[in-house]
């Protein structure tokens, strides 16, 4: 063993670790997890890539290779369409849409960058750590790093740029509320940063990284509106010139913290239309699109000229069937049987090509490795005829299922619909637009969802976005006050087990409390998980070093063009 | 030629107010609320009433209207509801496309059309009248998407002779905007040929079989002096007021094409802005597709009056 490695992961230890990483460090010296397993775990609890590099080394592995610099440096513009152009200002507390979010990612950073293998890389803040409690995690920022103003970055700036995101109105609530306050954060010093929450979560720095994409660092001085109008981020490119529904400019930045980007400049184009973009990439007229779907874009699968960049995330369609009305979904034993009747595999296989892994009816995506004891949920007829027939339902019924006209969903209902035929519920499909859909009331518990479809249907289909940890899946789409809550689904205990998964202190006891949340889950059966399926983007052989994110971030610091 | 001139402008005043009127009613009864569009479903229903007070949109119809005509009528447009930023900076940028699209579209269509449209007339009943004749049906009978495609799969990907994006990069020279533009013109032509060479033809046939034409070759004239001096003058009149009316879809109409070549063109703008309930920008978008159309028919009437002095004197034609 390396004496000096050693050294330094006990300093580590003894300095900068938190009570998960030691837990986790004398899981892996005790033998009782791999490297794997140490990465995955580590990965889940939010720990930063130069940790685990730490402790790696110091048992005489080989540290993970992450985000290594590429040296060479183009100086070629790279041409980056996406599709669909940001919906309304550019703002980033208010950004809830993939243009929005892939428009300021591009100049923008963050505390910490999710990666495809479920690690934090640390971005603008170079570690970070918590209480034995897991309510106050601290983060150190790094030095030398200066807005694209030439102003440098300080603590002021971190904590005013959350503070605006846990303010009301923020759409970044939907990842943080409820956890910390304004008040809550706070600057320790010039370069260090804590947040103390209202309740205890294991794996905040997630919250607090790209995966939360509203949260770019801001000067303090940053004024609501002005995104787009001088540039005043970190990263490795200016926004130079904006014009909505149409393009954007972005030129190198030359103080990047980073040193010297690849590329001279980025310039995007916005599609409205996915034949459109298609064809641009085709034809030459883009290098890259920072989005498309076997189910829009088949032209560019299986296509030599075309590269599809692929990453493994949570990005899925939930289907809430609404536990309180008074018809048959009522019975659980019915919302089973719904469940039992999809071919999983053929689904995946047919809407995806087998770019998407099987869900078993809860948010544990296969990539967060948790739960994965409880056996999967397979197709099953007759036990779903027995189990209809036990409800009281033997004969069937008639049901309305309501969803939006977006990606691969319409095709989905029709596969539902033709699988619930097989038991005899005669289900009609109600396909809305998105803005219908979505359209209406949706306040939110205790006033109750208002009177949005995709709220209020007896069962529907909704998208939803990858996240690196299936916290706001389970609060928001499941507690029983959550916003998004669509089947209105109450169960105590299940809450409990929520609130102990969010606050576990090591993956075991996350694990532990996943699979009961698991279990409880198959059996209410509130909400079906189909599948959970990855995220695409599409380039040409020219394009290197761009690894498509789970959430949809173009991060293209490290790109260049061969 | 004077009292002509004033008679079409106040009819053309008169069109506008109530195209104005007419837009701003359908607005209206878009549904969606502006404030929880913008803000989202998640906002409370205060900041929904705060923002739409901010807007305006929460006022009377009529005073809702008046403040928007009075503005518009002060070249004042309004502020998009959806980008915040002033509609005229948006729609500045998309009506130039449209016009320059439209005006390739012009350049190609109108001169090809009428020249195929009179030698269909010169040759009546002979081959090449029935494959113009039958060309230019089949070709107005293809939906204009069909067409694109098939154009942009033929020159774009697989010949690669043309770009399929039709916006060229900024800084572009003329003649690079030009060959960006070429196959959405293409497109365009193809859809709007027949139409045109219809109207030229049957306008051509009618006058080889007046009796000034008979009158001018009994005279001696030589057939093409003939056909350049009698025949075109007349025969292109309700060509003329064909092309005029095809002005506002060229401009204002042409959602498809623009989506297809990915052209920010006026008529997307209208598109998204109705899409996104932007108020302010789909009814300024309107009114000022409604302007230069009603400007491309005065233009048409003015020539329409220079060919047939029965107008410009205030006789009947």
């Amino acid at each position: 063993m390396d004496h000096e490695a050693r050294r330094r992961l006990e300093e580590y230890r003894r300095k900068g670790a938190g009570p998960f990483e030691n837990a986790l460090i004398d899981d892996y010296s005790a033998g009782a997890i791999d490297r794997r397993e140490l990465m995955r775990r580590a990965g889940l609890l939010g720990i930063s890539v130069p940790a685990i590099g730490l402790v790696l080394r110091a048992f005489g592995e080989p540290a993970p290779a992450f985000g290594a610099a590429r040296a060479a440096a183009t100086g070629s513009r790279i041409r980056v369409g996406i599709i669909p152009p940001p919906s309304g200002a550019i703002e980033p507390s208010t950004i809830s849409d993939l243009g929005g979010l892939q428009t300021i990612g591009i100049a923008g950073e963050f505390l910490a960058r999710a990666t495809q293998s479920k690690t934090l890389l640390p971005e603008l803040a170079t570690s970070w750590k918590t209480n034995k409690s897991a309510t106050v995690w601290t983060f150190k920022l790094r030095p030398n790093v200066t807005f694209q103003s030439g102003q440098p970055l300080t603590s002021a700036d971190v904590v005013a740029t959350w503070q605006r995101l846990a303010t009301t109105g923020s759409a970044a609530l939907s990842a943080i509320g409820g956890y910390v306050t304004p008040d809550g954060i706070v600057a320790v010093d010039d370069l260090t940063v804590a947040f103390h929450l209202e309740t205890p979560v294991s794996n905040f720095p997630y919250l607090v990284s790209s995966t939360t994409y509203q949260g770019i660092i801001l000067p303090a001085s940053y004024q609501t509106g002005t995104f787009v109008s001088k540039p005043q981020t970190t990263g490795a490119f200016q926004l130079a010139a904006y014009t909505p529904g149409v393009s954007a400019t972005y030129n190198r930045y030359a103080g990047w913290w980073g040193g010297t980007a690849p590329l001279a400049g980025v310039d995007v184009t916005y599609y409205t239309a996915a034949a459109a973009a298609d064809a641009a990439l085709l034809g030459g007229d883009v290098d890259l699109l920072g989005q498309v779907q076997l189910a829009t874009d088949r032209a560019l699968f299986n296509n030599g000229s075309v590269k599809i960049f692929s990453a493994r995330g949570s990005t899925h369609r939930e289907v809430p069937i609404r536990v309180d009305e008074n018809n048959p979904f009522h019975d659980y034993r019915v919302r089973q049987a719904v469940a039992l009747t999809l071919n999983r595999p053929q689904i995946v296989k047919t809407l995806f090509n087998d770019l998407a892994e099987v869900g078993n009816d809860s948010p544990f995506a296969p990539i967060f490795g948790l739960a994965r004891s409880v056996p999967q949920r397979k197709q099953n007829i007759r036990q779903a005829k027995q189990l209809l027939e036990a409800a009281g339902h033997a004969k069937g019924f008639s049901a309305k299922l309501v969803t939006e006209q977006l990606g691969e969903i319409p095709e989905l209902a029709q596969i539902i619909q033709s699988s619930v035929k097989q038991i005899g519920i005669d289900l009609s499909l109600s396909i809305l637009s998105v803005d219908a859909y979505y359209a209406g009331t949706q306040t939110g518990p205790p006033k109750g969802w208002g009177d949005t479809p995709w709220l209020n249907a007896e069962i529907d289909i909704t998208d939803y976005g990858s996240r690196a940890v299936p916290n706001v899946f389970l609060t928001s789409a499941l507690e029983t006050k959550g916003v998004w809550n669509a089947a209105h689904y109450s169960n105590k205990k299940f809450d409990a087990a929520v609130k102990s998964f969010l606050g576990a202190a090591t993956f075991d006891d996350q694990d532990k409390y996943a699979v009961t949340l698991q279990k409880i889950l198959l059996h209410d059966t509130p909400v079906i998980f189909p599948y959970f399926y990855y995220y695409l983007a599409a380039g040409t052989p020219s394009v290197s070093g761009y690894s498509a994110d789970a959430v949809g971030q173009l991060y293209l610091s490290k790109t260049s063009l061969t | 030629m004077a009292r002509f001139l004033l008679k079409r402008l106040a009819l053309a005043l008169v069109t506008l107010v109530l195209v104005s009127v007419l837009v701003f009613a359908v607005a209206q009864v878009l549904p969606g609320n502006v404030g929880r569009n913008v803000l989202g479903g998640f906002a409370t229903p205060a900041a929904v009433a705060q923002l739409n007070h901010q807007l305006g949109v929460d006022r009377p119809l009529w005073t809702q209207y008046w403040s928007w005509v009075s503005n518009f009528a002060q070249g004042n447009l309004g502020t998009s509801l959806e980008y915040r930023v002033p509609v005229w900076s948006l729609l500045q940028a998309s009506l130039v496309n449209s016009l320059k699209l439209a005006a390739v579209a012009f350049v190609l269509v109108v001169p090809l059309s009428i020249i195929g449209g009179v030698f269909a007339a010169l040759r009546r009943g002979r081959l090449a009248d029935r494959v113009i004749t039958l060309t230019g049906l089949s070709l107005t009978a293809i939906p204009e998407f069909v067409s694109a495609i098939v154009l942009i799969l033929v020159f774009g990907l697989a010949l690669r002779v043309l770009p399929v994006d039709a916006t060229a990069p900024p800084g572009a020279g003329f003649l690079t905007q030009v060959k960006y533009l070429l196959l959405p013109a293409a497109a365009l032509t193809l859809v709007l040929f027949g139409y045109i060479a219809r109207m030229a033809r049957a306008g051509t046939i009618e006058a080889l079989d007046s009796d000034y034409t008979r009158t001018a070759y009994l005279k001696g004239l030589r057939t093409h002096t003939v056909i350049r001096r009698h025949v075109l003058r007349n025969s292109l009149l309700p060509t003329i007021a064909v092309i005029a009316t095809q002005m506002g879809y060229l401009i204002g109409g042409l959602v498809v094409i623009e989506k297809l070549f990915n052209y920010n063109g006026i008529g997307q703008r209208i598109y998204t802005a109705a899409q996104n309930k932007d108020f302010t920008m789909l009814q300024s978008s309107v009114l000022v597709i409604a302007i230069v159309y009603l400007t491309a028919s005065l233009i048409a009437d003015l020539i329409y009056s220079l060919l047939n002095p029965r107008i410009r004197y205030g006789g009947t034609s």
